[in-house]
């Protein structure tokens, strides 16, 4: 389990967390929501180490390592890899420093994604970026996987494959955290929703409870509370 | 340990191009540079000898022999040199700030990897010293042989042949990078990866605390250079050391300075950067 306490951030004077706390457990779609600038991506980042931040951050009661970037990876939004490196460079340089790196998988990722490992990183499209981000970073054995707007500024039917993704086999046991504007593609696979607001956790509800109890969809929800 | 190294080995395959760029362009210039001067050295040694109606022995004994010396100083063989260094220093620098600028922040990638902060750091700095050192490895390879092809050239009535100890003593820059002996090597390697650390600890101030950072950074290094010469300028004021004293001090405060810089960075890498 990932469990966020009170972790607070400022850059300069201006309050981007304030005392954030949640969960995110083993197996279960966590979805970080809240218009932009709301501290969605600072968390996942704070999650990682890529920030500094007050608060504790604990992956499976543990404070993180360098051993725990085995058991959780990061999907950022951007490129991670260096442009001029083509994908089956950059699959083995995951390979040279992840012992999690799982080549069987990447390979159906890379056949499910219809990326072809010749092609070289500058060279791909906004969509294709993002599915070889999704295809190093799901390719790692690792527990949890922190997503940061996968679906940005991608054509429809990216969307759909990425959303694909979701609901396959690739993701089930894991611990998902992902921070997301384009919820419709990916509501139907969330289980755990934390909505945002300037810096803080307004409202954390089940999204299946939440249907059944209130027959709200989370789009109701995000309305509700951000509309009010 | 295997992750270290796998990091020194992507890091200097990354600059590779200029690198072998840099090699390229030092041996073009040098043996270039023994052609081009021996020949214009001789042009003017002949018209010397035709307009003063002087055999050879007697241009030997009124100007002295044609020696390496000559190459040595000429545009020709120091400027690749001294891009190599320009080009070194700037890597500095460049060796971080690529990381974090441009399309492909690959400082996602290189801080997400399961290996410590002080590792990235560490294999960032052994890759630059590395590269100086090749370059010098290269230099030493390549002037007995600028050496064989300037003694060919000039005609043995006017040469006045030189060692290769010889030629590295008597040229100032030579002599900085080609050290005669171990204290000499501890001088300029020392000082070199004391400066080298300090500026990335400057640099990772920089990152952590952007703005203020820059003034922490600047900050730093100055401390760090008033520290490493506070036995100099002590020298000024009233006191007054023995040499070996001196040395010691300096030596002492470098290995410090070289220390503290290195556990700063790191920490600063690992606690306070943000990405």
């Amino acid at each position: 389990m990932i469990e966020v306490k009170k972790i607070s951030k400022n850059y300069g004077r201006k309050k981007i967390l304030d005392d954030v706390s949640f969960t995110a457990n083993k197996g279960e779609v966590t979805c970080l929501i809240g218009i932009n600038g709301v501290g969605k991506t600072t968390t996942l980042k704070a999650i990682m180490g890529l920030t500094p931040y007050k608060g504790e951050i604990l992956i499976d009661d543990q404070k993180m390592t360098k051993d725990s970037y085995e058991k959780i990876t990061f999907i950022p939004d951007a490129p991670t890899m260096l442009p001029q490196m083509t994908i089956k460079q950059a699959m083995v340089f995951m390979s040279d420093f992840y012992t999690s790196w799982n080549p069987e998988r990447a390979n159906q990722l890379m056949g499910f994604f219809k990326l072809k490992e010749e092609n070289r990183i500058s060279e791909l499209s906004k969509g294709n970026t993002a599915k070889l981000n999704l295809m190093l970073g799901l390719s790692l054995d690792v527990d949890y996987v922190l997503m940061d707007e996968p679906f940005s500024g991608i054509d429809m039917f990216s969307r759909e494959q990425i959303a694909d993704v979701f609901a396959s086999h690739l993701i089930e046991d894991r611990g998902v955290i992902i921070t997301t504007h384009e919820i419709g593609d990916i509501e139907h696979l969330i289980d755990k929703v934390i909505l945002l607001d300037n810096g803080s956790v307004l409202k954390e509800f089940n999204t299946e409870e939440m249907r059944e109890e209130e027959g709200k969809s989370v789009v109701d929800v995000m309305r509700e509370v951000y509309q009010s | 340990m295997m992750r270290y190294i796998k990091l020194v080995n992507f890091e200097i395959n990354r600059f590779s191009k200029i690198y072998l760029s840099l090699l390229l362009i030092t041996l073009v210039s040098q043996f270039a540079g023994v052609i081009i001067v021996t020949k214009s050295l001789l042009n003017d040694a002949r018209d010397i000898m035709k307009e003063e109606r002087l055999s050879e022995a007697a241009y030997i004994t009124n100007y002295g022999g044609i020696d390496f010396n000559h190459i040595a100083n000429s545009l020709l063989f120091v400027g690749p040199i001294a891009l190599s260094a320009v080009a070194l220093i700037f890597y500095i620098f460049l060796i971080w700030y690529r990381d974090w600028f441009g399309k492909n922040t690959f400082i996602y990638r290189l801080l997400i990897l399961p290996t410590s902060r002080l590792s990235i750091y560490l294999s960032k700095a052994t890759s630059i010293f590395l590269m100086v050192l090749g370059l010098i490895a290269f230099q030493i390879i390549i002037l007995p042989m600028e050496n064989a092809l300037f003694n060919s050239n000039v005609p043995e009535a006017l040469l006045s042949e030189m060692s290769i100890s010889t030629i590295t003593i008597a040229n100032p820059i030579l002599s900085l990078i080609i050290p005669s002996t171990f204290t000499q090597f501890l001088i300029s390697y020392g000082i070199g990866l004391m400066i080298m650390s300090i500026l990335f600890t400057a640099i990772m101030f920089e990152r952590s605390f952007r703005i203020k950072g820059i003034i922490m950074g600047l900050l730093y290094c100055g401390i760090a250079a008033v520290l490493f010469l506070a036995p100099v300028l002590m020298e000024i004021g009233n006191f007054y050391f023995y040499p070996n004293e001196l040395f010691g001090m300096m030596l002492a405060i470098g290995i410090i300075l070289t220390g503290l810089s290195v556990w700063l960075g790191a920490w600063l890498l690992k606690n306070r950067v943000t990405v």
